[in-house]
């Protein structure tokens, strides 16, 4: 079947989910993968969807009229066959904090050392706290270490850019329990 | 030996609560058997509760001394347990959990860092054990399983982890 990827963002306020989903029920769409949170003062919904009966955007796109009414941008992604499947990442599953001071290139620098060595991304958020004289940027990652690479690489490669970007970074495994 | 079928959410067994053992006869000793042989079989594991192998009684079996977290730190090697009971828990730690009946899936949950069980072992012996870390995790994840909880009915923060559990 094909899915598409729906993308919505607007201003914050209560309504926006049952908005959208009230839509994609009534047009007999299924919503599988889905995050949606607040950006600052807005509201950001990412769905995986699709319906048996439709193929293509041109066939939807237009249903989405009355959210862009309400001010919500709303945008459509087709997926090309099997993009709707979670690939199956092997290792161990590390998590990264950086704190400190706000400059630039702080996400770039964590980013490029990671993506540098071919190591996936798999969540990551970021945000801007405290005093707006003395702002902390805070962000919060989680990658998955292949086979390889070790949290102590991760923890090696970190410590050089803490001294560099003099941002704190701790580094853990985010090993699951078993049970 | 007797390795059961491991059942997986939505089997209704799942989501029981589960009667206490009154008569100690030969078919809790088969059951404790059968957790203890289907845990180990299924290599991950480090507990089992008697209602994911469909058996609505309070048992189950607990062992984190095999595996690469919990053989760092102090533990009971293989517990077995009838009727369970925490008869008191401190502190708290959050830690991702994943379970057998729940595949593909790890979620946040909020757990006591340190517990008292007291419970029946296999020769009918009351216990009463201190521990913390890895194994009371294990221990109060399992005796949610002799109420019906699933980890599920515990996650504590949305973030979770999408990807599929290293086996």
């Amino acid at each position: 079947m094909q899915h598409f990827a729906l993308t919505i963002i607007g201003r914050d306020r209560p309504g926006i989910v049952s908005q959208v989903t009230e839509l994609l029920y009534r047009d007999g769409f299924n919503i599988a993968d889905s995050s949606c949170s607040i950006l600052g003062g807005q509201f950001s919904m990412i769905l995986l969807i699709s319906n048996p009966e439709i193929s293509t955007k041109e066939q939807f796109s237009n249903s989405f009229k009355s959210l862009e009414e309400t001010n919500l941008s709303v945008y459509i992604r087709t997926l090309k066959p099997g993009g709707e499947i979670r690939p199956e990442l092997e290792g161990e599953l590390c998590m990264i904090s950086v704190y400190g001071a706000d400059k630039p290139g702080i996400v770039y620098q964590v980013a490029k050392e990671l993506g540098d060595r071919n190591i996936n991304i798999t969540d990551l958020n970021t945000k801007l706290i405290g005093d707006k004289l003395k702002p902390v940027y805070v962000m919060m990652l989680e990658a998955m270490l292949p086979e390889g690479s070790e949290i102590e690489d991760v923890e090696e490669w970190m410590n050089e850019l803490k001294k560099k970007l003099r941002v704190d970074i701790s580094v853990r495994s985010l090993a699951a329990m078993e049970l | 030996m007797a390795v059961r079928k491991v059942l997986i959410y939505p089997d209704v067994h799942l989501k029981e609560i589960c009667a206490p053992v009154v008569n100690f006869d030969e078919s809790v000793e088969q059951l404790l058997q059968d957790l203890v042989d289907t845990m180990v079989d299924a290599g991950h594991s480090v507990g089992i509760a008697a209602p994911q192998l469909g058996n609505l009684r309070r048992a189950a079996v607990v062992d984190v001394s095999k595996s690469k977290l919990g053989k760092k730190q102090r533990n009971h090697g293989l517990l077995q347990m009838i009727n369970p009971e925490i008869v008191e828990k401190a502190g708290s730690q959050i830690v991702r959990e994943g379970c057998m009946s729940v595949p593909d899936y790890t979620g946040n949950v909020t757990r006591s860092e340190s517990i008292v069980v007291q419970f029946l072992d296999q020769k009918q012996q009351l216990k009463v054990i201190r521990t913390e870390g890895f194994e009371a995790i294990a221990i109060q994840h399992e005796l949610d399983h002799l109420d019906g909880l699933l980890f599920l009915d515990r996650v504590s923060s949305l973030k979770t982890d999408l990807f599929r559990r290293k086996k």
